[in-house]
Parts: C-alpha cells; sequence; structure tokens
C-alpha cells in the first residue's frame, strides 16, 4: 500500500469541501479521481500533497503517517506532484527548472544537471532545454511540470488537471507521456475532468461529488453508475448548452 | 491613580479612533490588491501639512482643513496609482516594496525641504479648549479628533459592505478577472480605493494636527503604528482596524504613562513583532 | 571574447591601484574606500534581498550590532575594535534567527514591515540604554594604540582591507549562486510553493541566506567603526542606512553578484558629492533624489542596470521557435 488516505474531512469555515473520504492507492496503479467542478477532488489532491493541512483523518505514505507532513518532506518520500496552473520558475531556463527537481535525490549541481536533462529528453523538452522557462506556452509549461516533478525520482507521480487547456492532439500526447511515466515504474495518481483521459488512461477511478466519494471502479463501472451519469455527466451536458 | 488611569484610558481611545482612521486606508488598498504602501504614513504627514497650511496661512480652521486635507491627500492617492502602483502591482516583491518605499523617501525628504526640519503646532485658541466631565479632563481638539475619526472609520465600514460601490469593490478584490467579466473595470475600482484610502488618511492627518507635533518625518512612526493596526486586526478588514487602533491607542499612552514616554514606541513595536509571531492572521482575519 | 577578457583585466589593475593613482588627492583615496564599504553592505542584504527575495528593510540593525559591538570591546574591554566584529557577527545571527523564523514563514510584506519595526525598536533601545552612549554614542580609541586598532590617518589601508573583505563575500557568494543553495534560493524567489512540492525547505533555506547576510553586514558595521572611530543611534540604527543597502543593491542588480557593486560606484559618489555641494542644510535633497531615483528603478528598470547590459545566451531565438507547436511534438 503506497498511499493510504483515511477519513480525509477538509472544512472550509462551515463549509465541507471533502467529506470523510478514504482513498488507498497500491504500487504500480494508475488512479483518477474524478468529479464535477467543485465536487472537492482538487481540494483532497492538496491534501495528498500537503499543500492543505486536514481538519480531520490520516494521510499514510508506504507506512509512514505523514498527515501534518510539509510538502517538503512528501517530497523527499516520493511524493511529486504538478499544479493545476503550471507554477513555472520564471527567471530560469527549461533546464535550471528541471534541475531545482533533480538536485533532490542529486546534491551536486553538475550531476543533479545531468539527471534533468536526461530527463527533459525523456518527456521531449530536451531541445529546449537552454531556452528561458517563461519562453514556453501552455502545453510545454505542462510538460516542463511534469518534467520537473519526475526529475525528484518519484515513487507516486500526483498530476492535478494536467491535460487542462491542451488541444485534442496535444492530450493524445500527453496521455502517451503519461503511460510512458508509469511503464517506467512511477506510481500515477491523476485529477481529472475530461472522461476521455480518464477512460483511456486509468484502471481504477473514484468519484467524488460535493465533498463525498459517491462511486469507485474501473471506468467502464463508473460511467455507467446512475449516481454518477446523475451527478457528473448529467452536470456537464448542462454546461455545455449553456456554453454553447 | 484610579482616575488618573481613566483619564489615560480615555486619552488613549481618542488617539486610536485616529490610528483606526488612517490604518483603515492602509488596509483597504491591502485588501483590494495585496500592495503595502509604504508610504502610508508619509500620506498622513501630508495630510498633517495640509492642516497646518490651511490653519495658519490661509486662515481656515478644522471645517475647511479636514476637507481640504481629504481631497488632497485622495488625489494624491489616485494619481500615485495610475503612475506608480498599477505598473508595480504585478512585479516582482522588490520592485513593490521599493516603489512606494521611494515615495515614502520622496514625500518625507521633499516636505524637510520646503518645509524645514522644525516640528509646527497649531494655534491652540481653536480647539484648545479643554472640559471636565465626571471629573474627567477631556481636551477640546482630542475629542474632536476622537469622534470624527470613529465616525469616518464606520462610514468607511458601511461604504464597503453595505453600498453597490464597496461590493464592486469587493468582487475585484476576491478575483480581478472575474469581475471584469461581470462588467466592473478593476482599474477604476483600485483607483478609487486608492482615492477612499487617501480620504480617510488625509482627514486623519488633519485631526492629528491639532494635538501633534508636525513634522516632516513623523511619517515614519505612524507607517509603523498603521502596519501594527493593520497586523493586530489582520489584513484587509476595516472593522479589524477599528479595533485594532483602539487598542494600539490605549496600549501607547498606558505604557507612556506606565513606564515612560520614551518606551510608548517600544511597547508598540514589541506588540507588533508578537502578533507576527503568534497571530500573524490578525485578531479578526481568517487563519 | 578576448576583448572582453581583456576588459575585465583592466578593470581588475584599475580596483588593485586604484588608491595609488589617487595619491594627490586623499579625498577620492577615501570615496574610493567608502564604496567599496557600502558595496560590502549591499552585497551583504544581496544574499537574502537579491537570490532569496526576502526583501529586508531593516538590515541596519545587524550592521549597528556590528558597530557597537566593535567600540564596545574598545569602551567596556579596553580591546581593539576589530576584536568586537566577530562577537558583533556571532550576535547578528542570533538576533536574524530571532526575527526570520517568525517572519520568514509569512508572505514577502509581512516580512519587510516586520524588519523596519525591528529596526526601530532597536534604533529607540540602544538611544536608551547609558551602556551604548546612550543618544550621543560612543567613540573608538582617540588615537591608535596599536596597528590592530585599525586607526590610520590616510584611506589607502582601509581601501585594501575593504577590497579584501569585498572580494572574499563576492567569492563566497559566486560559490553559493553555482551550487544547490544557490539554485533552491532563486526557485523559492519564483514560486516557493512549487519549490516546496520538489523537496526544497523554503523555510530553512531563507533563513540560512538571512542569517549568512546578517553576519556579513555585522561585519561591514565593524568595519564602519573602525574607519570612522564613532557611532550613535542614527548612524548605527537609523532606517536610511537600511534602504542605501537594499537601494545599492536594487540599482545596480538585486540578485546579480556585482549589482551591488555597480549601485554603490553610483550612488556613494552622487551622495558625498551633493552633500558637499549642498552642505548640511541639503540633505534634505539628498533623499529627495533617492526616493526619486527608487520609484524610478521600480517602475521601469526592476531587474537593475545590469539587465540592460545582459547579453541574453539564447534566451531570444529559441524563445520564438518554442511558441506552442514545437513544445507540443513528444520526442
Amino acid at each position: 500500500m503506497l498511499i493510504e488516505a483515511q477519513s480525509v474531512t477538509k472544512m472550509f469555515g462551515a463549509f465541507k469541501a471533502v467529506d470523510n473520504a478514504s482513498v488507498t492507492v497500491e504500487e504500480g496503479d494508475i488512479l483518477g479521481l474524478i468529479g464535477p467542478n467543485g465536487a472537492g477532488k482538487s481540494t483532497f489532491f492538496n491534501c495528498l500533497t500537503g499543500d492543505m493541512p486536514l481538519t480531520s483523518g490520516t494521510v499514510r505514505f508506504a507506512g509512514t503517517d505523514i498527515t501534518t507532513a510539509p510538502p517538503e518532506e512528501r517530497a523527499r518520500l516520493g511524493l511529486a506532484r504538478s499544479f493545476q496552473v503550471p507554477l513555472t520558475f520564471e527567471s530560469m531556463s527549461v533546464l535550471d527548472n528541471a534541475t531545482i527537481g533533480a538536485l533532490l535525490r542529486h546534491h551536486n549541481a553538475r550531476e543533479a544537471q545531468a539527471k534533468a536533462r536526461e530527463v527533459l529528453d525523456r518527456v521531449g523538452l530536451g531541445r529546449l532545454a537552454d531556452a528561458p522557462a517563461k519562453s514556453l506556452g501552455t502545453p510545454g509549461r505542462k510538460r516542463l511540470e511534469i518534467a520537473r516533478a519526475l526529475a525528484s525520482e518519484p515513487k507516486v507521480l500526483l498530476l492535478d488537471e494536467a491535460m487542462a487547456g491542451l488541444t485534442p492532439t496535444e492530450v493524445r500526447e500527453a496521455i502517451e507521456l503519461v503511460r510512458r511515466i508509469h511503464a517506467g515504474g512511477v506510481t500515477i495518481v491523476i485529477v481529472e475532468h475530461l472522461m476521455e483521459v480518464i477512460t483511456s488512461l486509468t484502471r481504477r477511478v473514484v468519484v467524488f461529488h460535493q465533498g463525498r466519494e459517491i462511486a469507485r471502479g474501473t471506468p467502464r463501472e463508473v460511467t455507467s453508475d446512475p449516481h454518477v451519469i446523475e451527478a457528473y455527466l448529467g452536470r456537464r451536458k448542462v454546461r455545455h448548452a449553456g456554453e454553447s | 491613580m484610579g482616575m488618573t488611569l481613566v483619564q489615560v484610558v480615555v486619552s488613549g481611545l481618542l488617539l486610536g479612533a485616529v490610528y483606526s482612521l488612517f490604518s483603515s486606508g492602509l488596509t483597504l488598498i491591502w485588501g483590494m490588491m495585496n500592495v503595502v504602501n509604504f508610504a502610508h504614513g508619509d500620506f498622513v504627514m501630508l495630510g498633517m501639512y495640509t492642516a497646518v497650511v490651511v490653519w495658519t496661512a490661509l486662515g481656515g480652521g478644522p471645517w475647511a482643513s479636514v476637507p481640504v486635507a481629504a481631497i488632497l491627500i485622495a488625489t494624491l492617492g489616485i494619481v500615485s496609482y495610475f503612475l506608480l502602483v498599477r505598473h508595480i502591482m504585478r512585479g516582482p516583491m522588490l520592485a513593490q516594496i521599493l516603489g512606494t518605499f521611494g515615495l515614502a523617501l520622496f514625500l518625507r525628504y521633499g516636505a524637510l525641504w520646503i518645509f524645514g526640519a522644525n516640528f509646527k503646532t497649531l494655534p491652540d485658541d481653536l480647539v484648545g479648549h479643554s472640559f471636565i466631565v465626571g471629573g474627567i479632563r477631556f481636551e477640546g481638539a482630542r475629542v474632536l479628533a476622537g469622534l470624527v475619526g470613529l465616525a469616518v472609520t464606520l462610514l468607511l465600514h458601511f461604504i464597503l459592505t453595505r453600498t453597490s460601490v464597496g461590493s464592486r469593490m469587493l468582487a475585484v478584490s476576491e478575483d480581478a478577472v472575474a469581475a471584469q467579466l461581470m462588467g466592473i473595470r478593476p482599474q477604476r475600482m483600485q483607483a478609487l480605493a486608492w482615492g477612499l484610502a487617501g480620504a480617510a488618511t488625509g482627514i486623519a492627518g488633519a485631526l492629528i494636527a491639532t494635538f501633534f507635533y508636525t513634522s516632516p518625518t513623523v511619517g515614519e512612526t505612524l507607517s509603523i503604528v498603521a502596519f501594527v493596526t493593520v497586523a493586530l486586526g489582520g489584513f484587509g478588514s476595516v472593522l479589524g482596524a477599528l479595533v485594532a487602533g483602539l487598542l494600539i491607542g490605549v496600549i501607547e499612552s498606558l505604557s507612556a504613562f506606565l513606564i515612560g514616554p520614551v518606551y510608548k514606541d517600544v511597547i508598540v513595536y514589541t506588540v507588533f513583532v508578537l502578533v507576527l509571531w503568534f497571530r500573524p492572521q490578525g485578531l479578526m482575519g481568517k487563519a | 571574447m578576448n576583448a572582453r577578457r581583456l576588459i575585465q583585466l583592466a578593470l581588475l589593475v584599475a580596483v588593485l591601484i586604484y588608491p595609488f593613482l589617487t595619491l594627490e588627492s586623499p579625498v577620492y583615496q577615501r570615496l574610493g574606500a567608502l564604496v567599496l564599504l557600502a558595496a560590502i553592505g549591499a552585497s551583504a542584504w544581496n544574499i537574502v534581498g537579491g537570490y532569496a527575495g526576502q526583501v529586508s528593510v531593516g538590515h541596519a540593525v545587524f550592521f549597528g550590532i556590528g558597530a557597537y559591538s566593535a567600540v564596545v570591546a574598545f569602551v567596556h574591554a579596553d580591546l581593539p575594535p576589530i576584536v568586537g566584529a566577530p562577537l558583533g557577527m556571532l550576535l547578528s545571527v542570533g538576533v536574524a534567527a530571532v526575527i526570520g523564523v517568525p517572519t520568514l514563514r509569512l508572505s514577502g510584506h509581512y516580512f519587510s514591515m516586520a524588519t523596519i519595526a525591528v529596526g526601530e525598536l532597536v534604533r529607540v533601545l540602544s538611544s536608551t540604554s547609558d551602556w551604548l552612549g546612550g543618544a550621543q554614542g560612543l567613540g573608538g580609541p582617540a588615537m591608535p594604540r596599536t596597528v590592530f586598532d585599525l586607526s590610520f590617518m590616510s584611506a589607502m589601508p582601509y581601501y585594501y582591507i575593504f577590497l579584501a573583505v569585498l572580494a572574499f563575500l563576492l567569492g563566497m557568494t559566486w560559490w553559493i549562486e553555482r551550487g544547490r543553495m544557490g539554485f533552491y534560493l532563486r526557485a523559492i524567489k519564483d514560486s516557493e510553493r512549487a519549490a516546496r512540492s520538489l523537496g526544497v525547505s523554503a523555510g530553512r533555506y531563507k533563513l540560512y541566506a538571512y542569517m549568512l547576510s546578517a553576519a556579513f553586514t555585522s561585519l561591514a558595521g565593524s568595519l564602519y567603526l573602525c574607519m570612522f572611530g564613532f557611532i550613535d543611534p542614527e548612524s548605527g540604527f537609523g532606517i536610511l542606512l537600511s534602504v542605501k543597502m537594499v537601494v545599492m543593491a536594487a540599482l545596480g542588480g538585486a540578485g546579480q553578484l556585482f549589482g551591488p557593486l555597480v549601485g554603490a560606484l553610483i550612488l556613494v559618489p552622487v551622495e558625498e558629492l551633493s552633500n558637499s555641494l549642498l552642505g548640511g542644510e541639503g540633505a534634505g535633497i539628498t533623499f529627495v533624489v533617492y526616493g526619486a531615483i527608487i520609484v524610478i528603478i521600480a517602475r521601469f528598470l526592476p531587474a537593475g542596470l545590469l539587465s540592460l547590459f545582459e547579453r541574453r545566451p539564447t534566451a531570444e531565438k529559441p524563445a520564438v521557435s518554442t511558441a506552442n507547436p514545437a513544445s507540443g511534438h513528444a520526442d
């Protein structure tokens, strides 16, 4: 058992953003967390990474209790993440961005840069290593987020809507990239509201609605669950109609 | 001793009400756009000089000096916003801090250049009366300053919480982009915040001038008083600034009375450091 | 490339023989020493303010601790002032920890405000302490007793002492800049949240930078005392002193190795000139000019003068080709 979140509750004032959620992640999993906007999946995600303190519940990572551990401690244990809105180190080159991640396991700056270069090649940013990071567009930045996290040589990679804002072609490429990372031995937890990503990538899905877990299972099982259709897909249809 | 202590607390409350007023300007700007105006105390200083000039050179009284100071400092606030703050608020932290800090130095030493280093005081005869109620002596100037300070702070709180302009400003502070989509112009609201903050600050300056020495460097101390008040009250909360301002006023006059006038600043600065240490979100701020 | 090397070499030689070029005019010798001393203070500030992006506006606290430690070593222990320097550095590191631990956790503005308040607190306290000479301050040895008093008529010895200290400080900063800590400080400055998600103990690194910065600012204070032989609360702990350190670094380029030195090279002569032209009465105008310079830097040149000369290596070209399509290609 790699991640074991038990009865996680997160309140903002009187509002329960996450209500008694329990999720476990096995080594080698690709787990999807889905749900409509405001379902609490991103909040739950941030409780796993240490960016938000829990109101109650426990989180264990590889047997260690990390409920109150700060993000940097979790990163050291092997928990890496990407941010929904990329937090690129703007003043640095692409290579230096990845080097920050690599320095976690390689204290020597030169070794860390070698590691960073290798990771950039792996995610397809090798040619842009020396470009300033701020010159990257959204897809490049999302890729750099993943590269940086990978450079820290994590056991688990937590992806927060890593494909939001990408074109369909870019999404397909990104799915391919995540598959390769998974094949390289990294466990994946992915928050996403694009169904296409979830169905083609994940083996297990947990569905959130209004802070609660309402369903879990394979993508196929979940998408045919009436609760899910009502809570998630139903609302999506309504929203799409409203948008167009 | 007992009666004297009551006297000290009352004068502390009256002073505190003025602190509340000019601190509410600082907290408003912080709440709106996450910018700390390091020139805030110097805005107060200019309000004080405005009062001095209106009284001594132009022969006006408080009914003239307070509105003139309000208009002048509000204008200064709006001009600072358009020429400087608007451009630096998204820049690096260093530029944000340096920008208003440079403005502070510019105003402080500009005032020194124009008005000289000597302390200025207002003629006593206008609000210099004092009266005794229930064994406590009230100085006219302090009572006027305290009551007006309290009233204007409450008015500001009312504008921000109960009017449509207030809710539009709140919308911008929560999410400028979303506010823009709803047809609100963020820049206009932010400029308005600087104008309101400037007006409050100018009024506070004109009030303080009636019982404080006016000097070019007084803004330095007043800036720190405003920081303490805002930190204690919780950044962004006008009501918090009101309570904290009164508290700081009392703490200041009690420590001047019990320990010695030299130590009143020491105690207030120490309170600041303690607040930052133990309760950085302030008394009324959100955790 | 060779021309560049040649210019660098010429600059180095000029710096080394400067006191001999100005043998005839002690004023310029003194000016040289003052520039170097200011550059030490501003370069020390640069470690925490420039590299780590934590804008302290209260560094005079450490400068004053250094100066007072030196003068106290003489007044109360009859030792050469410079003996107080290491003590001052230790004390400054301790004080930095006390200020830094609570305030560096908070957003950048809190830290700036707290440093201002602590600076004023220490200034007021020092002026009430008889042991520190109160508002009048304390003086060092009137006549040099031994060479260890570091009390010289000529500015030349100071020039070389300051140069050696500055060279050491910049060398150390350069070494930090290129290592793990340098990377981490820049990452914290850009995005603390992202840095922490990659295992960077942001709080710890900011504190290290602050303590290191405090130690060298304190050393600058001790050196100041040796040269001027006198310190009072205003010249030791005054807020303008803190401001000067920030402005010099920001003018040249905060977070750049030579930024503070460039800033000092411009601002120290400006200040000396306006003081001597305008005299005591004109001191205010110096700071009006200072204020205006600060506002202009913040508004138009937030990265400092050196950013104007930066050759942007490989920066612009790929920037164009990087735009979305290129980064979309997988391998």
